[in-house]
């Protein structure tokens, strides 16, 4: 009687104990059936040791072109940019759809530095994290320069092409050229 | 055998007037520019490429008159290209040295602009002082003054007093809003000669504080004491939310003890005891039993519904990266590092080429630090993505045939191999925002597992979600059928089939 009494008081306090502590949980839990969860081909990101570095995400082979992508012809130099800016057009119309995607890409990617409105006043300027960031009214930029600018970055401004799609690129160049000619007005 | 200049009154004033003169003509190039202006100037037009202290696109530009002439980088400002073509040596020579590339002509700068700019690039550590003025009292509490002021405070107040909290002495924190610094001076200097002079307010806060004399002090200048009285106002304000903040961390994941729960459990234990050892009633014998029975269900039904489930998952990232400095405080959209939420089934891991769009910049964290985590710790998670990517934050360089290698991350959110689930469509179709499921990552300097992502939670979602058609042409006749058939405005997700079993097992 008295050692099941002395062990459930033990029990009790042991109880008690675990209820307290660090809560952060480190380690994932445990899982009921690690064969149905754990997949058998690799994972996005994962860790395969068949691949050099381990890295199962492989960067594509030189000069393949992703679906849907169209090869950019203008090289990355100084020459190119001016080619780019003098005859690179836009394949697509500024249609209000093309428009409405363009800010909701530019909002995202650009207005971070540049400003909603273009002014280069984002929120990272305020911050006096990049500092300098032109309004686009002080810069002699055509449809073609921006689009270049987006695929290969300029000075501190690095590339965006791995972020958007081609034509999400057209879309963010025409509503750039649409925030510029309201900042000239 | 020392040798003793004789000067000549002559001579003595001769040398006098000359450093005099000096000194004018010193006093009269600084005035030239405006460095406060030309800090302005040098913020909208020049620093995107060029720092003061560090090469960035172009040269570091601190103390560049003493290299070159005024009216060559004046010309250079206003229009390099020109100059290049003009054949001046010098300027070839520096845009063959940075690569070729051409700096952006600047004609709308006037003479005067310039000036002040260049007044700016000479002289950073006056410009510096100058700011906090300049700046409206907007970090007044690293000005030189307040740092004295902190100094005096702490070796002649801080045994009595303390800015936030009462200690011997009242809280000095904000005191000059209280009590007008005349007063305040009088006081510190000799408090017992202001009582004793019958001034009403110094008795009434001797005898608030218990009756204690304060030492006198004397000794203080009035210098001293503005410097203290600086140091109260605005010292202490950073101090105190920095003690805030930390004192949020340490309460805020503490939950209260449940106390009620466990007396329950305790007094429960003792009757069960009671009943299946000392009590011979076979009736509560049986009672006894079946709430045993009862309740080891309820815990092992309890314990094995959440196998699996990795809610609050925690885990320790081999990088510190804090989601609430990039999306909470700089306010960076999740679809900028997290691009492909927007096409594709995953979310995206930021590549590094990403993380380098801004941290080709940023190569030093400048934010506020805490105890636990200093400005180098910081700077050594900032460092790990160059060790990564082979980058050189000193010239700025990617280093040439470098062995990139991969950065390591612990997947928190894992969904189990025999659920699909597809961020595009949620982002995209449904537009919903990141932080339903993922929680207020904002907030969170490290990301831990918002919600439970069973398939409880998913499927209620579903049930409640009511789709949006007015944006998505695509469904509008199934709609109309579905609102006919169920005989509702508003069709919800479960009621567009969200909850077949084949649309996320198979």
């Amino acid at each position: 009687m008295k050692r099941i009494l002395k062990l459930s008081t033990i029990l009790a306090v042991v109880i008690s104990f675990t209820a307290c502590g660090d809560k952060t949980k480190r380690t994932p839990n445990l899982q009921f059936m690690p064969n149905m969860y754990e997949p058998v081909g690799y994972e996005t990101y994962g860790e395969n040791d068949y691949f050099k570095n381990d890295m199962a995400t492989r960067l594509p082979a030189k000069g393949s072109v992703a679906r849907g992508e169209v090869p950019y012809e203008y090289p990355d130099t100084n020459e190119g940019y001016e080619e780019a800016k003098l005859n690179l057009k836009s394949p697509y119309p500024a249609t209000k759809e093309n428009l409405e995607n363009g800010k909701k890409m530019y909002d995202i990617y650009c207005a971070i530095c540049h400003g909603k409105k273009g002014d280069g006043q984002g929120q990272l300027v305020k911050n006096e994290k990049f500092l300098g960031i032109p309004n686009y009214k002080d810069r002699d930029i055509t449809e073609g320069s921006i689009y270049q600018v987006i695929m290969y970055g300029r000075n501190l401004m690095g590339s965006h092409a791995s972020q958007l799609t081609e034509k999400e690129r057209w879309q963010v160049t025409m509503y750039v050229e649409q925030l510029r000619n309201d900042l000239i007005k | 055998m020392k040798s003793v200049n004789q000067h000549s009154p002559l001579s003595k004033l001769m040398k006098l007037s000359f450093a005099f003169l000096l000194f004018f003509t010193i006093n009269l190039s600084a005035q030239q520019g405006d460095a406060t202006k030309g800090k302005q100037l040098f913020n909208a037009n020049c620093a995107a490429c060029h720092k003061l202290d560090k090469k960035l696109i172009g040269p570091p530009l601190k103390g560049v008159t003493e290299r070159r002439s005024n009216e060559w980088l004046q010309a250079w400002i206003k229009d390099n290209q020109a100059l290049i073509k003009s054949g001046d040596a010098d300027a070839k020579e520096i845009f063959e040295e940075y690569n070729k590339m051409p700096m952006q002509a600047f004609p709308q700068l006037s003479e005067q602009d310039i000036n002040d700019i260049l007044a700016y690039t000479d002289d950073k550590p006056a410009a510096k002082a100058e700011t906090p003025a300049a700046g409206g009292g907007e970090d007044m509490s690293q000005s030189p003054e307040v740092l004295a002021g902190k100094k005096l405070f702490n070796t002649n107040c801080a045994a009595c007093h303390k800015l936030d909290k009462k200690l011997v002495g009242p809280a000095l924190g904000g005191i000059t809003d209280k009590r007008e610094t005349d007063w305040l001076k009088a006081w510190i200097k000799d408090n017992a000669a202001l009582r004793a002079s019958g001034d009403a307010l110094a008795k009434e806060v001797f005898e608030e504080n218990g009756g204690a004399p304060m030492t006198a002090f004397p000794q203080l200048s009035d210098e001293d004491l503005n410097a203290i009285l600086a140091y109260t106002k605005y010292g202490g304000k950073k101090d105190v939310i920095v003690d805030g903040k930390d004192a949020l961390v340490e309460t805020a994941p503490k939950t209260p003890f449940p106390w009620q729960a466990t007396i329950a459990a305790v007094v429960l234990l003792v009757f069960l005891i009671w009943a299946f050892t000392k009590n011979k009633n076979g009736f509560v014998k049986f009672l006894s039993l079946i709430v045993v029975l009862i309740g080891g269900a309820w815990f092992a039904f309890g314990y094995m519904m959440q196998v699996g489930v990795d809610q609050d998952y925690q885990p320790i990232q081999p990088i510190a990266f804090s989601h609430k400095i990039h999306a909470g405080d700089n306010k960076i959209d999740c679809q900028y590092c997290h691009s492909s939420a927007k096409h594709s089934k995953t979310s995206g891991i930021p590549s590094v080429n990403v993380c380098m769009n801004c941290h080709k910049n940023i190569t030093e964290y400048e934010g506020p630090v805490t105890a636990e985590h200093d400005k180098a710790f910081y700077d050594g998670e900032i460092q790990k993505i160059y060790d990564a990517i082979g980058f050189d934050p000193e010239t700025r360089q990617y280093i040439e045939n470098y062995e990139q290698k991969p950065i390591e991350w612990v997947r928190i959110h894992n969904l189990p191999d025999f659920a699909y689930y597809n961020h595009s469509q949620h982002v995209n179709v449904a537009g919903i925002k990141c932080q339903k499921c993922h929680g207020p990552v904002e907030t969170m300097d490290e990301v831990y597992q918002y919600s439970p992502l069973t398939m409880g939670w998913c499927v209620d979602c579903h049930r409640e979600t009511e789709v949006d058609m007015t944006k998505n042409g695509y469904y509008k006749k199934i709609h109309e059928q579905l609102a006919k058939k169920y005989g509702v405005v508003k069709v919800t997700e479960a009621q567009m089939g969200g909850l077949e079993c084949g649309k996320c097992h198979y």
